[in-house]
């Protein structure tokens, strides 16, 4: 499937998470399979509610996933009980989107990156303080001068700059990254992002890159993923997916994407409505309510992900591109 | 020296709006906050102007004192806006009442807050018909639904018994829409429409807002910190930086020969679907200057590779690049016939020749 024969880092199948509401059962993730190669950075689109942040949140077992399986480095996690499924997950970490309401506001800084190793007690006394005086270093906050200052003392920026030292410390194999450049702004969010990247390198991390932003996701990935309505759409390596998307919706989305040129031609067809809701997902194929090309079939028949070649994987009767490979 | 006053200036005598040195200060406890620091333009009928900046840049405060919605204690308003031949400024409550709706009307950045939820949308829309233009309780049924059937939403006689907390974030906007439309302003000031609005959704409302200002002969102030925003649907651009006016536009002009230094470092640290993955972003260091401490000379002279000590010591003013309407206010511009937008990728050279006079 991916060109490099390096090992997977997580490989997940089915993945389904159903929340009740009342009687009603909303399946915010309806069983979506991918793996994740060593080193690699996979990004995962979609608009909101189409179940990616569920899917990162599922992954860390912050909600419990309701059938289908993760594999963290061949180790099946849902099968696992509370203590080995605490103790596998320590190779993965995760960073949410509000850098200032992920930081205890009344905990210094220092402790704050401290507290992975603190509770895992991983690390004492001088090594400990060493440990954190080398992620704040890491990270670009001088930790002489800001190593005990309070989380609230810093701006949105440096707030998610403590926050992926702190994801780090644990010197996790698998980092999840739910929308972390979204409430920042260009200069700031083109920083953390260079960031990541050198520190993706540095630690040999291998990255899920959970954003709605497609430019930023093209950035920052090898391989990106398109999530609709709890499905994947599409998945594919990024170059190859943005310049030529095989699923409808990436189409659309894609060209929904405003680029920052006013020279350059502007797609102006637009996906008309909205998703629909998960509380009553339409039959087959649930892009079809708002696809212009939707027949009998994708109503009739779920399309499932199948190879287009070159590692690009659709789920679509009617693919734009390679339909007849 | 004001671009205003300045006879290169695009806008014409029939300017809808002419902002002459506003300045917007508030008194807070740590000492005055100059948010809008002496910005001067104008504005044509049916233009749109954009107006940039990142978080603080004063954009939204700029927006909110042009409509009059600053309150009088703790805020002080200097300069002139002149709307349509209405002073904003020094006008009474009772003046802008009479301004608010009619002549200008303002869309905020979250419709959930902006809507009364405990109130139907029928009835928010229709109240400012029938305080405004003193139609009936039948009149203003009648147009709520004609609104609401303008901004696109499907069945609209149901829609109007609904209340904010039944509809999607991109409906509510919608609905934010046709009420700022309901008495046919002539100018719409736009905060921030679609942030927060997926992708697909923010195509729509953009597309709907370009479809309205033809229909309804508009003129739109589209503020927002999306350069892919600004950059395919208006006419001219203000880049704000710390309450000033850094650049100022047209728009093609702005994104392809910009002089001033921030203005290319916004546009180079903007992640684009066109380059390839694992461009590496340009990054602009340090962060925007704290609004309470600003020193002399320019704002953004901490944060640029071209300071010199000229820039700390005096506040360069907009100068003309000789380009019509474009102005830049630097003491060390960007030659746009040397060096080019690396992160683009695209070439300056086809508008660089007139730019090179000054």
């Amino acid at each position: 499937m991916s060109g490099t024969n390096s090992e997977v880092v997580l490989s997940v199948k089915e993945l389904e998470v159903t929340f009740r509401k009342g009687r009603q059962r909303v399946s915010a993730v309806a069983g979506i399979s991918f793996d994740i190669y060593e080193g690699e950075t996979l990004g995962l689109v979609g608009e909101s509610g189409c179940g990616k942040s569920t899917t990162g949140r599922a992954l860390m077992q912050i909600v419990p996933s309701t059938g289908g399986q993760i594999f963290v480095d061949g180790a099946e996690l849902t099968s696992l009980n509370k203590k080995e499924s605490r103790s596998l997950r320590r190779k993965m970490q995760m960073i949410f989107q509000d850098p200032i309401s992920s930081l205890n506001p009344r905990r210094r800084v220092k402790d704050i990156i401290a507290e992975p190793l603190d509770c895992w007690k991983s690390a004492k006394g001088a090594e400990r303080d060493a440990i954190v005086f080398d992620l704040l270093n890491k990270v670009g906050i001088d930790p002489g001068v800001y190593g005990n200052r309070y989380a609230r003392q810093f701006s949105g920026g440096q707030c998610q700059r403590i926050s992926i030292a702190r994801s780090l410390a644990m010197r996790p194999r698998l980092l999840i990254c739910d929308e972390v450049v979204s409430a920042l702004d260009v200069s700031i969010q083109a920083q953390i992002l260079n960031l990541l990247e050198d520190l993706k390198k540095e630690y040999g991390l291998t990255m899920l890159f959970i954003a709605h932003d497609l430019a930023v996701v093209k950035n920052i990935s090898d391989r990106v993923a398109v999530m609709y309505l709890g499905k994947l759409c599409e998945i594919g390596p990024s170059d190859s997916l943005y310049a030529q998307p095989a699923h409808p919706y990436t189409s659309f989305l894609l060209g929904a994407a405003l680029e920052a040129d006013p020279e350059l031609e502007q797609n102006r067809a637009t996906l008309g409505g909205e998703p629909p809701s998960p509380l009553n997902p339409p039959s087959g194929c649930r892009f079809r309510t708002r696809c212009p090309y939707a027949t009998e079939k994708c109503a009739a028949e779920e399309p499932q992900l199948r190879d287009i070649g070159s590692g690009h994987q659709v789920a679509c009767h009617f693919p734009l591109v390679g339909s007849d490979q | 020296m004001s671009p205003a006053t300045n006879p290169n200036n695009l806008a014409t005598s029939d300017d809808l709006l002419v902002v002459e040195d506003l300045t917007t200060t508030f008194n807070t406890p740590r000492g005055p906050l100059t948010a809008v620091g002496g910005v001067s333009f104008r504005l044509g009928r049916n233009e749109t102007l954009g107006v940039v900046g990142e978080s603080g840049s004063g954009k939204t405060v700029l927006s909110r004192t042009i409509m009059g919605l600053q309150p009088r204690s703790n805020v002080e308003v200097g300069g002139s806006v002149l709307l349509d031949g209405h002073q904003i400024v020094d006008a009474t409550d009772d003046d802008l009442r009479g301004i608010w709706g009619t002549t200008v009307a303002m869309i905020f950045q979250d419709p959930m807050t902006s809507l009364n939820p405990v109130t139907k949308i029928g009835k928010q829309i229709g109240e400012s018909l029938r305080v405004r233009l003193g139609m009936s309780k039948d009149e203003a049924k009648a147009r709520a639904i004609e609104l609401l059937t303008l901004v696109g939403i499907p069945s609209p006689e149901e829609r109007y018994e609904a209340y904010p907390t039944q509809l999607s974030g991109g409906m509510r906007q919608r609905v934010m829409i046709a009420i700022a439309l309901a008495c046919n302003p002539t100018l719409l000031l736009a905060d921030e429409p679609t942030t927060g609005l997926d992708v697909t959704i923010q195509a729509q409302i953009l597309n709907l807002l370009d479809e309205l200002q033809l229909k309804m002969k508009m003129s739109v102030i589209l503020v927002t910190h999306d350069l892919g925003v600004v950059a395919t649907r208006t006419d001219r651009i203000i880049v704000m930086y710390a309450g000033r006016v850094v650049e100022m536009g047209l728009t093609k002009d702005v994104f392809k020969n910009h002089r001033m230094p921030y203005t290319r470092a916004l546009l180079e640290s903007t992640p684009r679907v066109s380059n390839p993955s694992h461009t590496r972003l340009q990054t602009i260091p340090g962060r925007p200057p704290n609004l309470l401490k600003l020193t002399q000379g320019c704002a953004f002279a901490p944060r640029c590779n071209r300071a010199t000590a000229r820039c700390t010591e005096e506040t360069p003013a907009l100068e003309p690049t000789g380009t019509e309407g474009h102005y830049f206010a630097c003491w060390n511009p960007i030659d746009s016939q040397d060096e080019k937008v690396t992160n683009g990728g695209q070439s300056t050279k086809e508008f660089g020749e007139d730019n090179v006079r000054n």
